[in-house]
């Protein structure tokens, strides 16, 4: 599991997250929410640990190892996979190349070229297209293919429905519920509450820079108002 | 068969000219366009490159003991380069540019101590030696095999980023670096082999060159120039561009220096200068 400890995150001068504290159980799909601007893709960079924002307190543990010490491809090898705001393929790297680039094409193990094929048909009809070929809703799906191949036991995704048509919303929920029932943890940062609300367990509110509410889908199903008074909806 | 001035001789002696350029210039793309780093070092890579290939082909008298030293060597020297130095100032366009020409200076005068300031020739093998008949000219067996080196490490470099993993990721760094470090790629790794990869065909063109153009001081310096020429004509990164590129430079400078020699570099950066107003990023250079 990831216990995310009173984390504070710095772009320069600028603190954007102010302690911020949550847990991703496995098996558990946690929904973040929160309005533009509130720290949700900072915190998701800052558990990945790219190099921006800075992280100069907290701590970040994944299943009792400490993270923050890591590079980015260190996180990803404790099989934490990234769903990055903006899908961000690779131009010049073809649907399978994305696939094959991180994992060889002959491994029989865990997610394989084929599996994900099978699960995203679109993807296999376009297999030798380029990543800025495809349209909005494959270039998702291969985004979430990509993280995938690393065998991940979490996955962040950072608003996966961002740009996408309804229909693409729904199938993308879909998929998210499956991989949850596959005993896979996602936390998935999300605009669109009622995309949100179809398919985590558990939910966090961020605002500014820091977690303001916290529920399970049970007691969201009892009183969605006091969810939506914290989205600022209502 | 003249064209004012411009034979078949002319011609072949571009194309060598752009196959030897070629091979400085592709190591050179591919650490500018994944590294982002403009290697000005990388001309005096070529050079030591040269050095290292004649004293081992000379002491073994094997020129293919000379052609693997100096990919050894100088690919080893572009790691310590890249590990010692370049590392601490990464991301810093300027230091590193700053670095690298600092870089040049000293491995220079290290191979003024070391070799002196005597012109050197590297001696190639017997199978080399001598002309063909071609065309209705007698041409250079050596340089035909330069030409035709050319093409193979285009081929070959070609496949390796197009047709494998390592190949894939490389193209993944160059697209996206963060991305690519965050889905699970060990992007250092990939930095390390691309600059050893790029150092080496420096070297490699080092012995290669030091057969036909001969190794002296300042021969680095001349290297430099072309290479840069080559990947801003053809765009940082690109492989196709780079070709293209040493084509084009390769091309120009030997039939401007027939017809013009007197605008001899002119007649490179005046066009370079023509396609940069039109495509910044080069022929076949993408905005990043």
């Amino acid at each position: 599991m990831l216990e995310v400890r009173n984390l504070h995150s710095f772009y320069g001068d600028a603190h954007v997250l102010h302690g911020v504290s949550l847990e991703v159980n496995s098996g558990e799909v946690v929904a973040l929410l929160g309005r533009n601007g509130m720290g949700k893709t900072t915190l998701i960079r800052s558990i990945m640990r790219l190099a921006q924002p800075q992280v100069r307190e907290g701590s970040l543990l994944w299943n009792g190892e400490e993270l923050m010490h890591l590079t980015p491809h260190e996180v990803a090898s404790r099989r934490i996979g990234l769903v990055p705001q903006g899908r961000r393929l690779f131009p010049s790297l073809s649907v399978v190349e994305h696939l094959t680039m991180l994992k060889p094409a002959s491994a029989k193990h865990g997610w394989t070229v084929s599996r994900v094929l099978d699960m995203f048909p679109r993807l296999a009809e376009r297999k030798n297209h380029r990543g800025n070929q495809l349209s909005g809703g494959e270039r998702q799906m291969l985004a979430v293919g990509r993280a995938l191949m690393i065998d991940p036991e979490l996955i962040l995704m950072d608003e996966p429905s961002e740009g996408l048509a309804p229909v693409m919303v729904q199938h993308l929920e879909t998929i998210i519920a499956d991989l949850g029932r596959t005993g896979l943890a996602i936390l998935l940062v999300e605009q669109n509450l009622y995309s949100a609300l179809a398919v985590a367990n558990r939910f966090y509110v961020l605002e500014t820079g820091k977690v303001v509410h916290a529920a399970t889908a049970a007691e969201i199903k009892e009183n969605q108002a006091s969810l939506l008074r914290f989205l600022g909806v209502h | 068969m003249t064209l004012a001035g411009i034979n078949l001789l002319q011609i072949l002696n571009g194309l060598t000219f752009a196959a030897l350029l070629f091979i400085v210039a592709s190591g050179f793309t591919l650490i500018f366009g994944l590294l982002r780093i403009v290697n000005l070092a990388h001309g005096a890579l070529y050079l030591f490159g040269g050095y290292i290939g004649y004293t081992v082909s000379s002491v073994t008298s094997s020129f293919t003991a000379g052609i693997f030293a100096s990919i050894i060597a100088v690919a080893l020297l572009g790691l310590l380069i890249d590990q010692g130095l370049v590392r601490f100032v990464r991301g810093f366009v300027l230091r590193e540019v700053l670095l690298t020409l600092g870089v040049a200076y000293v491995l220079d005068d290290i191979a003024l101590v070391i070799w002196g300031g005597d012109t050197f020739s590297v001696d190639v093998p017997t199978l080399l030696q001598g002309a063909v008949h071609i065309g209705g000219v007698f041409y250079p067996k050596y340089r035909l095999f330069v030409l035709g080196l050319g093409i193979v490490v285009f081929l070959a470099l070609w496949l390796l980023l197009n047709r494998t993993r390592l190949g894939a990721l490389i193209r993944a760094g160059v697209d996206d670096p963060e991305m690519a470090e965050a889905v699970g790629v060990n992007i250092r790794r990939v930095f390390l082999g691309t600059s050893m990869l790029g150092a080496s065909l420096a070297g490699l063109g080092g012995t290669i060159g030091g057969a036909f153009l001969t190794l002296y001081p300042t021969a680095d310096w001349e290297i430099l120039v072309f290479s840069l020429a080559i990947v801003i004509i053809g765009g940082s990164g690109s492989l196709v561009g780079a070709a293209v590129g040493a084509l084009l430079v390769g091309m120009l400078d030997t039939v401007g220096q027939v017809l013009f020699p007197q605008f001899a570099y002119f007649v490179i950066f005046g066009p370079m200068a023509a396609i940069l107003a039109f495509r910044p990023m080069g022929l076949f250079g993408r905005a990043t």
